[in-house]
């Protein structure tokens, strides 16, 4: 490729990108809108075809209001359920049917699993703990922390020689979070430690995953460092959202409180591919002060 | 976490200079399981030096040898050493800029402030920084109301029109207080030149108080066009700084109670307290009494929480921010100062000095995103440090995208969450932490 369409190349990358609202350095907030081109479009009496579909930051509902237009400012910085109006002592209708949906959404991400094919399509080492349903993973945290004897067997088989970083896609409480963002964020985390000179080996996919499985894979490959990219509880803000459990020396029976870890990785929060060029380089740290969780803390305040 | 940032602010305006002190908290927002998110969440003024008048020889040129002894004696006086002064701004403003030696002035102070001092001389930043300083941003942002800023000095008015906290636009026009000086017997000592048939006396001649009046009267109107409430004429256009557009100002209007006019500068205190009218031996009293009798004080209006010290605190407080806390470098020294901005890697081959390339988006880059983006950047930097500055929250995946292509050796700068226009200049101070604080200038001296 020359210069001439190298400069094109770049040209049409920026000039796709569309103008956004600009965010500055001192506004950030983890709760920055959605960007959103039109306004919410809903007047009060449309039919709304898909409820889940409207910016909760820009549905203002109440009748009347004193000064509606500085309320709704206010509320484009919080996706809470505020300005929501009333009918009679109750919700309107609109509201019911949101938060319901929010709320089914949000079941879902947890009963819902992981295609199948998603393992095999990412080139991921297909495994699964000792759960065998989602009602049981549910019920028995204790199972979602390590493998029967097949599982850990697939595990030694291809994960033959202790790596120091052992990178792991758990499912979690929310099978959206890692659809959404599991892929971006470990091809990032890849990438960060190449640039490190940290080489990372096949990457394993967990079905009923807690993330006191890291650990059980800590004893069967002998790693130096897990990294876990597992979903979030979801809750009626999003139903996406992915943590990095970062485990040093991960072996059954170390302390919550050696875990560091990484939250609130989806679209509205830290962008998966960003959180992932962090994480790599807390890896390379860890990796370096050989502590991870809060003795990392206290290594640094040091 | 929490960092203090020692910062200086030195104002070298026409008629005044100031210096402030100031202490800056830096916080991290984020909770310690999430991605750190540093902000400056703090800002408290250790010291304010009294207000002296800027040194001249003769009436255009700073004296470069006593402001610096003003300095010393401020520093000396706030108890501070230049190594302790982490950033900084030393502006020089309004007519005085614009005198031939300002360069040399800068020149002769920008070792003053430890090594992250921006020296600068811009109107729009000028207009930006006394908007803030005076509190006009921070009460437009409480109030939610539109907020028309004039800070009236002694060469320049400084505008700036607030929507919602946000400055929307910036204008500057050569009007102030001390664009005639009078002695004590009211004969004139000194005729700026931008009035240039606006005031037909010269500097010999003997004036009365009906006569500046007249002039004053005169010089509000100006103002008054600028806000939108009077019909324009040629005159605002022949006191319109050069070279800056028209303000959009001219949106603004009185007529709505969320609407509010606000004053800051040395004649916002001539506009609720009356003066003789040689109590300093300039037109600012009259000029204050105009506005206050003009269409500006007809609807809302406050004066600015700080009102001559307006543009110093501005320079002292707010002219550093910060960037995103997920950045990327490698071999890089820093600080980097006035780096040209383009936002057209093209643009990037016709700086004779490396230039800060700026990316408005995309939003929420996927990874195959990141790495087209890296892939199509790689190349247009030539030998040149690859300098970008993103708007969006990509900077670190993007910088390791780049080095992985350009190797370790490569010198690799990408900060984000920093918002950059064209023309713009950029100062980036050495890390705190995650983050850099960086400055942003609109405009700097031509050299």
């Amino acid at each position: 490729m020359n210069k001439e369409e190298l400069t094109a190349m770049v040209a049409e990358i920026l000039q796709g990108l569309g103008r956004e609202p600009a965010v500055k350095a001192a506004d950030y907030r983890n709760t920055a809108p959605e960007p959103s081109k039109t306004d919410c479009g809903y007047a009060d009496g449309d039919f709304v075809p898909d409820v889940t579909a409207l910016d909760l930051r820009k549905l203002y509902l109440v009748d009347a209001p004193a000064d509606g237009e500085k309320f709704k400012k206010m509320k484009l910085k919080t996706p809470a359920r505020l300005g929501c109006g009333k009918a009679g002592p109750r919700y309107k209708t609109l509201t019911m049917l949101r938060f319901r949906a929010d709320h089914a959404a949000a079941q879902d991400a947890v009963f819902s699993e992981v295609d199948t094919e998603f393992a095999k399509e990412n080139d991921l080492l297909p495994t699964k703990t000792r759960c065998d349903s989602k009602d049981e993973y549910l019920t028995r945290p204790d199972l979602g922390r390590c493998f029967d004897e097949h599982n850990a067997k697939a595990i030694a088989g291809v994960i033959d020689t202790p790596p120091r970083v052992q990178l792991v896609v758990g499912d979690g409480l929310s099978s959206a979070a890692i659809t959404a963002n599991a892929m971006d964020c470990l091809a990032a985390i890849r990438d960060g430690l190449k640039l490190k000179g940290i080489d990372t080996g096949k990457a394993i996919f967990v079905k009923y995953c807690r993330v006191g499985a890291g650990d059980a894979i800590g004893d069967i490959t002998g790693c130096e460092l897990v990294c876990m990219l597992v979903g979030e509880r979801p809750g009626l803000v999003t139903d996406k959202s992915m943590s990095a459990y970062i485990t040093y020396k991960p072996r059954t029976g170390v302390s919550e409180s050696s875990r560091t870890v990484v939250s609130n990785i989806h679209a509205q929060g830290t962008p998966a591919v960003e959180a992932g060029a962090y994480v790599a380089e807390l890896i390379d740290t860890i990796l370096k002060r050989k502590v991870s969780g809060v003795g990392l803390h206290l290594e640094e305040a040091k | 976490m929490s960092e203090k940032l020692t910062s200086v602010g030195l104002d070298v305006g026409t008629t005044s200079t100031q210096m402030i002190l100031s202490e800056l908290e830096i916080e991290n927002r984020a909770g310690s399981f999430a991605v750190p998110e540093l902000s400056i969440e703090g800002r408290r003024i250790l010291y304010r030096s009294p207000v002296h008048f800027t040194p001249l020889l003769g009436q255009d040129r700073v004296d470069a040898r006593a402001l610096r002894m003003i300095v010393d004696a401020e520093y000396a006086a706030a108890g501070i050493t230049k190594a302790q002064v982490d950033t900084g701004a030393i502006i020089i403003t309004g007519e005085t800029s614009r005198k031939e030696n300002a360069r040399a002035v800068l020149e002769a102070l920008s070792d003053y402030a430890g090594d992250f001092v921006v020296a600068t001389a811009g109107p729009d930043l000028e207009s930006v920084l006394a908007a803030k300083g005076a509190g006009a941003v921070a009460y437009s942002e409480q109030s939610g109301k539109t907020v028309l800023h004039m800070d009236i000095g002694g060469g320049t008015s400084n505008l700036s029109l607030i929507q919602d906290g946000k400055i929307m636009s910036t204008s500057c026009l050569n009007i102030g207080g001390r664009l005639v000086k009078i002695s004590p017997e009211g004969q004139l000592t000194y005729v700026s030149p931008v009035l240039d048939g606006i005031f037909p006396k010269h500097p010999g001649d003997y004036v009365n108080q009906a006569e500046i009046r007249q002039l004053a009267e005169t010089l509000a109107q100006v103002l008054e066009m600028a806000a939108g409430l009077r019909e324009k004429t040629q005159l605002l256009t022949a006191l319109t700084t050069e070279g800056i557009a028209t303000p959009a100002c001219a949106l603004a209007r009185n007529d709505s109670t969320d609407f509010v006019i606000s004053f800051s500068g040395g004649v916002a205190d001539c506009i609720e307290t009356e003066h003789p009218w040689l109590a300093f031996g300039d037109m600012g009293p009259e000029l204050g009494q105009a506005i206050r009798c003009g269409r500006l004080c007809r609807g809302n209006y406050r004066l600015g929480a700080e009102t001559i010290r307006a543009t110093v605190i501005g320079a002292g407080c707010h002219s550093a921010q910060l960037s995103g806390s997920t950045v990327f470098h490698q071999n890089m020294a820093f600080p980097l100062k006035d780096l040209p901005v383009v936002r057209r890697p093209e643009q990037l081959a016709q700086l004779d000095s490396p230039g800060v390339l700026a990316l408005e988006g995309p939003p929420r880059p996927g990874y195959r995103g990141i790495q087209t983006l890296a892939e199509a950047l790689a190349g247009v930097f030539g030998d040149s440090p690859v300098l970008i500055a993103a708007e969006q929250d990509m900077a670190k995946a993007l910088g390791q995208a780049l080095a992985l292509r350009l190797g370790r050796d490569a010198p690799i700068l990408c900060i984000d969450r920093v918002r950059l226009t064209e023309g713009s200049y950029l100062d980036v101070g050495t890390p705190l932490g995650p983050a850099f604080p960086v400055v942003v200038k609109t405009l700097i001296l031509n050299t």
